[in-house]
């Protein structure tokens, strides 16, 4: 009998904190907190960035956002003031990192030295502005000996590595 | 010696002749061809034209290395085969020969076309696919004769590889001594050769383009006949496409830009002057840079010199006006000039409008050599150049030139080492993947191969000689050399390290730094700036700057 009186006070304890669950939201939610959810995010690597994005609609909305893949760009360097305005204009960080960045810093992955983060931010970034102005001459009808495929200084680092 | 009546001949060779079916139809019969027959070669009972003995004598030798090679064959050979008579022992060699040669009809798939249409893109293995399941059919009944017909076939391959390398420099000779007769049978040897080599890839594709080269020199003269009449628009396309294929361009333009920023670095009026705009490729990287350096950008004006655009396209003003949209985007303020000059001797240094307060940098990407002619010194265009150059007192001069001695006076020395070179070029080219890149990069280089060996006087523009030349030329004209430093070569080793093939190599030569393929050096760029001519108060400001 007793137990039995001790069984319900648990649960009617226990449907109260539940019930509290329930109408209060816990202490802490990361969604509520968008500012730290970037900082989180912004320090992932490329591949967990994009599974990240599929989680919910407001991590997606900030994976996809351009000041993320700044942190990607230029993660072991502190770039200088004015990069940012160049690296927008010439299309974003998103397209600089999926397009020259990441390929860059794979293709020296095996002869890297630390010492060449920053020549290699350098690359990737005149690269980069090569292929914006491709792209700018694609937009006028310059022709083309072959109809699609637009020469591309970026295609080189497309194709795999063939060793 | 016995003379055998010139009628009878005719008749013979004539006969024989219609009747080969291997070779192309031979060359109508030229009088000096219709010499006497080998008298020793008659006492023992073969008739063989004197003139003929060098070509029966190679082709016997083939024909014992592929009986050796394929003994399974012999016995067919004595039962099955319809012999000509013996004695005319041309015609025998070349049906016994073409016996062997005959391509196995089923794994013809394996062995490559030879490309003939350089223009047309053919995958030669995407077009085994449809053909794979017949030839499976047929292999369990013919496997033997297969492997033994492809053992043939690739031996004949390496041989044929090998004796066109030794028809062709023995062709460069004949033709260096003015023997075109006998300059031509080796053409149409080679060409027939060439069926049987796969053209696709390695010595088979160069010798291709080559044999063309050559067979443009006997046929069309050395006027230049259509090549050089390419329009500027299709060369820039070609020219465009050979800077995807490969990184000789690319090593060219970074390394230039990374001299002109460091010889820029607190200037902040500058003006560069490129000798050849094309599609202006190198400019958005210098502009990037010169956007990004710190305390901020300078003006920055281009001049740009170009061939002039037929039909009314200013295409020289198209390219100014993309640059000028790149460097609004990245707020560079900057002016564009366009020089249309169908020579680069035809420019004057008024045109350049060059403003005493700014500082000059003068980019020459592959084309000073065309300002070299046969005679050395004697009031070449490259000397008035120069001088001029040297007036506008640059801040830098970057030069990129073939690392090539294709200037050379004598023929054969020449064609040899184009062979060379060429060819490590086309190997380089191997690793490319990208097409339709490659392929019109290999058409690009066609060109020089064939402007090299079939052109002269005027007509031959390119004229590429080696590093060690063009210092002591521009030491002597009174431009002092400058070091390329670190930050370039790093730079340099980045960007080829990027490139899917291992076989690239950077190297420093005192300053300046080569690409090559496989240590053997393709490319060379150097940096220069001119002496002043009065003694210097101040002494000039180092441009070389330590990482």
């Amino acid at each position: 009998m007793a137990l039995n009186h001790h069984l319900s006070c648990y649960r009617q304890d226990h449907h109260e904190t539940v019930g509290e669950n329930k109408e209060k939201r816990p202490k802490f939610f990361i969604n509520d907190h968008a500012d730290i959810l970037i900082e989180i995010l912004k320090r992932l690597d490329g591949r967990s960035l994009c599974i990240a994005a599929s989680v919910c609609r407001l991590w997606c909305n900030i994976a996809r956002s351009d000041s993320i893949w700044e942190n990607m760009c230029f993660r072991h360097v502190s770039p200088p003031p004015s990069v940012r305005s160049v690296v927008l204009a010439l299309g974003g960080y998103k397209r600089l990192y999926m397009g020259c960045v990441r390929p860059v810093r794979s293709r020296l992955g095996r002869a890297r030295r630390a010492s060449w983060a920053r020549d290699e931010v350098q690359l990737s970034l005149s690269l980069f502005c090569v292929d914006y102005y491709e792209r700018l001459g694609g937009s006028n009808s310059n022709g083309r000996l072959v109809g699609e495929s637009l020469p591309s200084s970026l295609m080189f680092l497309c194709k795999p590595v063939n060793v | 010696m016995v003379l055998y009546d010139s009628t009878a001949l005719a008749g013979n060779s004539s006969g024989s002749s219609s009747s080969s079916s291997s070779k192309p139809p031979p060359p109508p019969l030229q009088p000096q061809q219709q010499q006497e027959i080998d008298g020793l070669l008659a006492g023992a009972g073969y008739k063989v034209r004197s003139s003929e003995l060098r070509k029966v004598a190679q082709r016997l030798e083939r024909l014992e290395t592929a009986m050796v090679n394929s003994p399974a064959d012999f016995s067919q050979l004595a039962s099955d085969t319809i012999h000509y008579n013996p004695s005319d022992l041309a015609s025998w060699v070349d049906s016994l020969l073409s016996e062997f040669a005959q391509p196995p009809t089923c794994p013809s798939e394996f062995v490559m076309d030879p490309v003939t249409n350089q223009t047309v893109v053919n995958d030669a293995w995407t077009t085994t696919e449809p053909n794979m399941p017949q030839v499976h059919q047929n292999i369990s009944y013919e496997q033997q004769s297969l492997n033994n017909q492809l053992t043939v076939v690739t031996a004949m391959e390496e041989d044929s590889g090998i004796r066109l390398v030794h028809m062709l420099m023995t062709c460069a000779e004949c033709i260096q001594r003015g023997d075109f007769p006998l300059a031509t049978s080796f053409l149409e040897d080679m060409q027939g050769l060439l069926t049987r080599v796969n053209t696709v890839c390695g010595i088979g594709k160069v010798a291709g383009h080559f044999i063309d080269a050559l067979g443009r020199r006997i046929f069309q003269g050395i006027g230049g006949g259509s090549i050089n009449g390419g329009s500027a628009y299709e060369n820039e396309i070609l020219y465009h496409h050979f800077y995807e294929a490969c990184p000789y361009l690319k090593f060219a333009h970074f390394t230039a830009n990374q001299a002109i920023l460091e010889a820029f670095d607190g200037h902040d009026c500058v003006h560069v002057v490129d000798f050849n705009l094309m599609h202006g490729l190198q400019w958005p990287a210098l502009i990037q840079a010169l956007a990004l350096r710190p305390g901020g950008p300078p003006l920055l004006r281009l001049t740009g010199i170009g061939p002039p655009s037929p039909d009314g396209r200013d295409s020289l003003r198209e390219i100014g006006l993309r640059l000028a949209e790149l460097a609004r985007s990245v707020n560079v303020r900057f002016a564009f000039r366009g020089v249309a000059a169908s020579r680069l001797e035809d420019v004057k240094p008024w045109m350049l409008e060059v403003n005493p307060k700014e500082s000059v940098a003068v980019n020459s990407i592959m084309q000073l050599h065309r300002l070299l002619g046969s005679e050395p010194n004697r009031n070449s265009p490259v000397e008035t150049v120069l001088s001029w150059i040297r007036s506008l007192n640059p801040k830098i001069m970057t030069v990129v030139e073939q690392e090539a001695n294709h200037n050379q006076p004598g023929f054969l020395d020449r064609f040899t080492e184009a062979l060379h070179y060429y060819s490590t070029m086309f190997d380089s080219l191997e690793a490319c993947t990208v097409q339709p890149d490659k392929a019109l990069a290999e058409i690009y280089i066609q060109r020089e191969i064939t402007n090299v060996v079939s052109c002269e006087g005027s007509a031959r523009v390119e004229r590429h000689e080696p590093l060690a030349r063009w210092r002591t030329r521009l030491s002597g004209a009174g431009f002092r050399p400058l070091h390329l430093g670190s930050n370039a070569y790093k730079q340099a080793s980045m960007l080829l390290t990027l490139f899917s093939a291992e076989g690239y190599s950077v190297e420093e030569n005192d300053g300046c730094l080569t690409l090559g393929w496989h240590s053997r050096p393709l490319i060379a760029a150097s940096a220069w700036q001119a002496l002043s001519d009065a003694p210097a108060e101040f002494p000039a400001p180092d441009t070389h700057r330590p990482s």
